[in-house]
């Protein structure tokens, strides 16, 4: 019989609960705060706000409506769980780590990172984890019903959000993610999604199976806008800012299986191809395509002004953003959820994301690879070595710039500009030498 | 003309036809663009010049967008490269380290930019490392490389964090160990710091050395003994940032 440890944490104090956080956490749930904000996005639709910036908005209003009002169950996943498990059951999924952008963009991430060194997290984590632990344990996330981790792609979510489901004494899944694909793996993943969703079936009140067929055609119909939307991003100049679409990568990792989701994707394409029959594209002189590997600071930050207004560098595409699975199979959601996660390029030999990034480069004119080195992010800076050496054969200038996405106490802003400036200047000179 | 404004020192070279007529340079203080404008002062006056003399101006450096005058700011990345370049036939490795930061920046055989690496977050094996130090021991900077050769051996300086290696230093004149021994430790320890950004890159030689700490002659020992080749450090060194910007002022005052 195995040993019961216990794993009780002691109650303490935490930083970060400032006056402005305690009212927030007050006012996010208030049922009238969140009537207000329907009506504002009402009133943004009226005035001709951009679809697709409506259509983002409104399915994070109502997912967090859902979960801070407690109409539906809140699962919180991390950012490699596929969400159409969590929709398909009928609860609304949160993101703690994806949450740690929206933090940073806000301007409460110091709290967040202030409570989770209460909590002993050391600095040199990934501080889109420790902002997402911070901002569960003071209220300033909705609280949880439970919690599905799975072990990739991220080394720190895992242990972070078991802390989580113990602070809020709830279920805690993991999905252990075989490294190589096989027949036999995807199967043995398959089950490990039945039984989590049997398991979340039985211990969160409210959840049933019954919403499946719906989570998996929402993201199907999803993904065909969203294919239609990368084909349109590979027009010269882009017709999408890079600091844009690293943003709505969010809507990437959260929102698959929403009824949202094929809205949004539809009214960026729609948006995208207006802007190439009208020739109005966000980077007037484009001088520079990019590929981008990884996140971005969320904060604000002068860097893509920089980027973009100064020098005329385009993000062309972003390494998260790759459609790296195929449509789903309602008839056996749970091997197709199996076979999404799997895909994953960057879970797996790094051959499959050299792959990936190499194809980026082919497909979307690009000009030169940054990866952001996130502060702490094992799975990505512990292979730089590796893909700059297999860009440098390919003839793509690299740039691994270090920089923290959530702690801008991490980061030297003057230092990534002069890294960046200094890059292209780098890849403006391949050009004119090229040219002669 | 070209304006390297540095974390610590402002460099200013100005060129005619191609040719330095003229070097200046001064601390960068505090009030960026005021200290340009009295580099600017000091470079022309030195001539007899005016700024209506003047075709082009780039300006480079952690202060760079602070230069009024300038008619392009370029990284000191690129600036660095091409004056190390006209200051040592052949440079294929250049290593800078300044006040605040040092970047490793490898060329190819056009002698353009290949590969560079900066320094990340912290002061350590920046000239800001050497002058704490330097501060707490009591000696010149000038003196270091003279106590690098009267050392026997180097003292093992574990630390990187400058705060923390400050505490070391102390820690070891405590316990008796020779101050020569010391400052070696020292220049090694910013060497190391050193490799892997030179290893990054690639080692090739013909290895120069540029910024203000190329004038330490201890740490350029060091470099050479943990590199086993020869470091090359020009005269003009320290101006080699504010030498490139000139030159590059100069290639685009012609294609004007």
């Amino acid at each position: 019989m195995a040993k019961t440890v216990d794993t009780r944490q002691s109650p303490r104090k935490v930083a970060g609960e400032t006056r402005r956080i305690k009212i927030i956490r007050t006012l996010a749930r208030k049922k009238w705060v969140h009537n207000v904000a329907g009506l504002v996005i009402k009133r943004m639709e009226k005035r001709g706000a951009t679809e697709y910036r409506i259509a983002a908005i409104r399915a994070f209003a109502d997912d967090l409506r859902s979960a801070y009002r407690k109409e539906k169950p809140c699962i919180y996943t991390s950012a490699f769980v596929p969400n159409e498990l969590v929709y398909g059951l009928g609860g609304v999924p949160f993101l703690p780590e994806a949450a740690s952008g929206f933090a940073a963009a806000f301007g409460f991430a110091r709290e967040s990172l202030s409570a989770s060194e209460s909590l002993w997290y050391p600095p040199d984590l990934c501080s889109f984890h420790r902002a997402g632990v911070g901002a569960s344990v003071i209220g300033l996330a909705p609280q949880p019903d439970a919690v599905v981790v799975s072990s990739q792609l991220c080394d720190g979510g895992k242990r972070s959000l078991y802390q989580v489901s113990k602070a809020f004494d709830c279920p805690f899944y993991i999905l252990d993610v075989p490294y190589t694909e096989s027949p036999e793996s995807l199967d043995r993943l398959a089950r490990q999604i039945e039984e989590v969703a049997e398991g979340l079936e039985r211990e969160v009140p409210g959840l049933s199976g019954d919403h499946m067929d719906e989570a998996i055609a929402n993201s199907n119909s999803a993904r065909s806008h969203y294919l239609d939307l990368c084909d349109l991003r590979r027009y010269i100049p882009s017709p999408w800012r890079g600091r844009e679409a690293l943003n709505y990568v969010v809507m990437f990792l959260w929102s698959w299986g929403s009824p949202w989701l094929t809205r949004f994707y539809k009214a960026l394409k729609e948006h995208s191809e207006s802007i190439i029959q009208q020739g109005e594209y966000p980077v007037k002189n484009e001088r520079f395509r990019l590929a981008w590997s990884n996140l971005r600071p969320y904060y604000t930050t002068r860097l893509f002004d920089y980027l973009e207004d100064e020098l005329g560098a385009s993000i062309a595409f972003e390494e998260f953003s790759y459609m790296y699975w195929e449509p789903l199979d309602a008839n056996d959601p749970y091997l197709s959820l199996a076979k999404k996660i799997m895909s994953n390029p960057g879970w797996g030999p790094i051959e499959r994301r050299l792959e990936v990034i190499g194809k980026l480069v082919d497909e979307f004119s690009i000009d030169g690879v940054v990866q952001f080195a996130q502060w702490g992010c094992r799975q990505y800076n512990g292979a730089v070595s590796i893909l700059s050496d297999y860009l440098r054969r390919k003839g793509i200038p690299f740039l691994s710039l270090a920089g923290d996405g959530v702690d801008e106490r991490n980061s030297g802003e003057a230092q990534s500009l002069t890294r960046l400036g200094a890059f292209l200047e780098l890849i403006e000179s391949r050009d004119i030498r090229s040219s002669r | 003309m070209g304006i390297d404004v540095g974390s610590s020192v402002t460099k200013g070279v100005l060129l005619s036809d191609g040719n330095i007529v003229s070097t200046f340079m001064l601390p960068t203080g505090t009030e960026l663009s005021i200290t340009a404008e009295e580099c600017i002062e000091g470079l022309l006056k030195d001539r007899g010049l005016t700024k209506k003399d003047v075709l082009y101006t780039v300006s480079t450096g952690y202060g760079r967008t602070q230069v009024k005058e300038a008619d392009k700011t370029v990284t000191e990345i690129t600036c660095h490269s091409r004056g190390a370049k006209a200051l040592a036939s052949g440079a294929r490795l250049i290593i800078d380290i300044g006040g605040q930061d040092s970047k490793v920046i490898r060329l190819d055989e056009d002698g353009m930019v290949a590969d560079f690496v900066m320094n990340d977050k912290c002061a350590a094996g920046t000239g800001r490392f050497l002058e704490v130090m330097a501060e707490r021991l009591g000696v010149s900077l000038f003196d270091f490389g003279r106590m690098w050769k009267t050392a026997k051996r180097p003292a093992n300086i574990s630390s990187t964090c400058t705060v923390f290696a400050e505490s070391e230093v102390i820690s070891l004149l405590s316990a008796g160990i020779a101050l020569d021994t010391i400052i070696r430790g020292l220049c090694d320890a910013v060497a190391e710091r050193l490799l892997g950004m030179i290893h990054r890159v690639g080692l090739v030689p013909r290895v120069v050395m540029t910024g203000g700490v190329s004038k330490n002659e201890g740490v350029r020992l060091s470099l050479e003994k943990k590199l086993a080749l020869k470091v090359t450090v020009p005269e003009m060194s320290q101006f080699a940032g504010a030498y490139g910007a000139a030159i590059i002022a100069n290639e685009s005052a012609v294609q004007r």
